[in-house]
């Protein structure tokens, strides 16, 4: 095994149920931004959202 | 525009959170000033168990990041969040009784460090009844601003500011955070016991003692920063989209870097690594969201010329970036390795802090003041003074910081060549006696600028009340 694989390599039945809470948690937590950032991003979108910042120059 | 139509707003809580929070300012940079005194002087501590530096550390943290910090929050909310939905506050007195409650709490928090009662959980020394207050105020706080966000007009606005969603992210974040690091055990009235301990004990406190810094002093004086910057350079925000980013950025990342507070310790290997890269990741949208506030003047940078307001916003997000860039160098193990332990994390907190923090907060803060009161400030050339004696305090402090945490890392860490210490920890402390003093200096006039915006703001309002009253004697 090379350097590069011995450092990524895992032993996946030693994982305990914490282990593999985290690990999901971590893998929907990243999901969940790549959505999110897709959706702000949407070059659809961009007239609405920018949009919205015009209005607080306006509130008093 | 049909003026009638505006709803008129609840500004007395804001005015009272406005003025405490000032005046916070004021005591919490005093505390700061002699604590950094009493390292440079150490007979300053005038052996009073009361405020020797042990005891009057942990009230400047509380005095500033809670009490001046935690007032700033709750003024800029209850003032914007009024404006960007176009409603009165959900509910007035409540409002009012958790401005009350807070003051009263955190008085009672510093008068009970003072006296030597404290958790040893950094900011979280306050024991548990007074932290159970200060959980229930802090749930009130958020409940009546989620129901004024929720009680307005969906018709005329239908779209929620993003300043309302770095607020709210920091609320929801701050209340389960200090909730979970604060689970204890109580054995009497002013003594308990957390529910961690070990390496749990130490995971929870940073996972609460980084978030502190990400929800309380980063996520909510951004919601300041995306309100304020627009509105007192009368322009809109750069690009609304990279503030959406910015804001899940920092709702996804922030949680994961506490570890990087725990390198080197008996926590598993993996998980300051983690820290580390998350903090890596973090310079990316923070780098984002300054550019954003920044490249909102873009086209009108000669209004930093006349507008002394607008500098102290516009400095803060030059300090954000400068303390973004700095925090993740620090994060990554083999630089903390050096800066871990030393006055150079002190600096950085600072750079933070002070250029950060407070310099939006008194940005904001001033902006409030001539609206609440519809008036212009008494001194425009004092705020520019005070403006001045902030920047160089500031910048005296982290100097001072960087040079002392820099020798204090090399000295000891330094052999000889038998292999033993080239220096002793005696002499590494004395060494630092002149970075000591110079910070102490810094921190002076810092403290000074506060006190003259203390003195402008109370002339200002003496002066918008003496005005207000004088159509009332003309008629009577
Ligand atoms: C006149 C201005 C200030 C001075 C002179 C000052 C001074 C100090 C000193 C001497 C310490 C203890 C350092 C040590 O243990 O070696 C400290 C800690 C701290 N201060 Fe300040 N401070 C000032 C303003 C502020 C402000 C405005 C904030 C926050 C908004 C702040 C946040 C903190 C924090 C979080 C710590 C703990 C740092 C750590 O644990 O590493 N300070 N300050």
């Amino acid at each position: 095994m090379s350097s590069i694989e011995h450092y990524f390599s895992t032993d996946w039945s030693a994982l305990t149920g914490q282990d593999w809470a985290g690990l999901i948690i971590t893998v929907l937590v990243f999901v969940g931004m790549l959505i999110t950032f897709s959706l702000a991003l949407r070059p659809s979108k961009r007239k609405e959202l920018e949009e919205q910042k015009h209005k607080i120059l306006e509130d008093d | 525009m049909d003026t009638t139509a505006q709803p008129q707003y609840d500004n007395g809580v804001v005015k009272y959170l406005t003025v405490g929070a000032i005046v916070f300012l004021v005591i919490g940079t005093f505390f700061g000033t002699f604590a950094a005194s009493q390292l440079a002087w150490p007979a300053l501590n005038f052996d009073i168990a009361e405020i020797t530096f042990a005891r009057l550390r942990v009230m400047h943290t509380n005095t500033v990041i809670f009490a001046f910090g935690g007032m700033t929050l709750m003024a800029t909310a209850f003032y914007t969040v009024q404006r960007t939905n176009g409603v009165k506050l959900w509910s007035n007195s409540m409002a009012w009784w958790t401005a009350i409650l807070f003051t009263i709490g955190l008085l009672l928090t510093v008068v009970s460090i003072s006296l030597g009662m404290t958790t040893g959980k950094e900011y979280h020394e306050q024991e548990w009844p007074l932290a159970i207050a200060i959980a229930v105020v802090w749930t009130m706080y958020t409940f009546n601003f989620v129901m004024t966000i929720a009680i307005r007009n969906k018709e005329t606005h239908s779209h929620v500011y993003v300043s309302n969603w770095f607020f709210l992210g920091m609320m929801i974040a701050i209340t389960y955070l200090y909730v979970v690091n604060g689970l204890a055990i109580p054995v009497s009235l002013f003594r308990s016991y957390s529910m961690f301990a070990g390496v749990q004990d130490a995971m929870i406190q940073w996972w609460w003692g980084h978030n502190a810094v990400g929800f309380f002093l980063t996520a909510g004086f951004l919601a300041i920063m995306y309100y304020f910057v627009p509105k007192q350079a009368q322009r809109p925000i750069y690009s609304y989209r990279l503030s959406v980013i910015h804001f899940w950025a920092l709702m996804f990342g922030y949680v994961w870097l506490g570890a990087h507070h725990l390198q080197y310790t008996a926590l598993p290997d993996w998980t300051g690594s983690l820290g580390a890269v998350i903090s890596l990741a973090m310079i990316i949208p923070s780098w984002g969201g300054a550019l954003n506030g920044m490249l909102t003047l873009s086209g009108a940078w000669d209004r930093l010329r006349t507008d002394y307001i607008l500098r102290f916003l516009i400095i803060s997000l030059a300090f954000y970036a400068m303390s973004t860039f700095e925090g993740p160098v620090m994060a990554a193990k083999t630089v903390n390795a050096l800066s871990h332990y030393t006055d150079w994390t002190v600096g950085h907190v600072h750079s933070g802090a002070l250029g950060w923090v407070a310099m939006v907060s008194i940005g904001a803060l001033y902006h409030m003041v001539m609206k609440l009161w519809k008036t212009e400030m008494y001194s425009m050339q004092l705020i520019n003074f005070h403006f001045w004696l902030a920047t160089i305090g500031t910048v005296f402090y982290i100097v001072a910081m960087w040079v002392s945490g820099i020798m204090q890392g090399l000295m000891w860490r330094a052999y000889d060549e038998y292999g033993t210490l080239a220096y002793t920890f005696a002499e590494s402390v004395a060494a630092m006696h002149p970075y000591y003093a110079m910070r102490a200096f810094g921190g002076l006039l810092f403290f000074s600028g506060a006190v003259v915006m203390l003195y402008n703001v109370v002339m200002t309002i003496r002066m918008a009340n003496a005005r207000a009253s004088k159509p009332v004697e003309a008629t009577a």
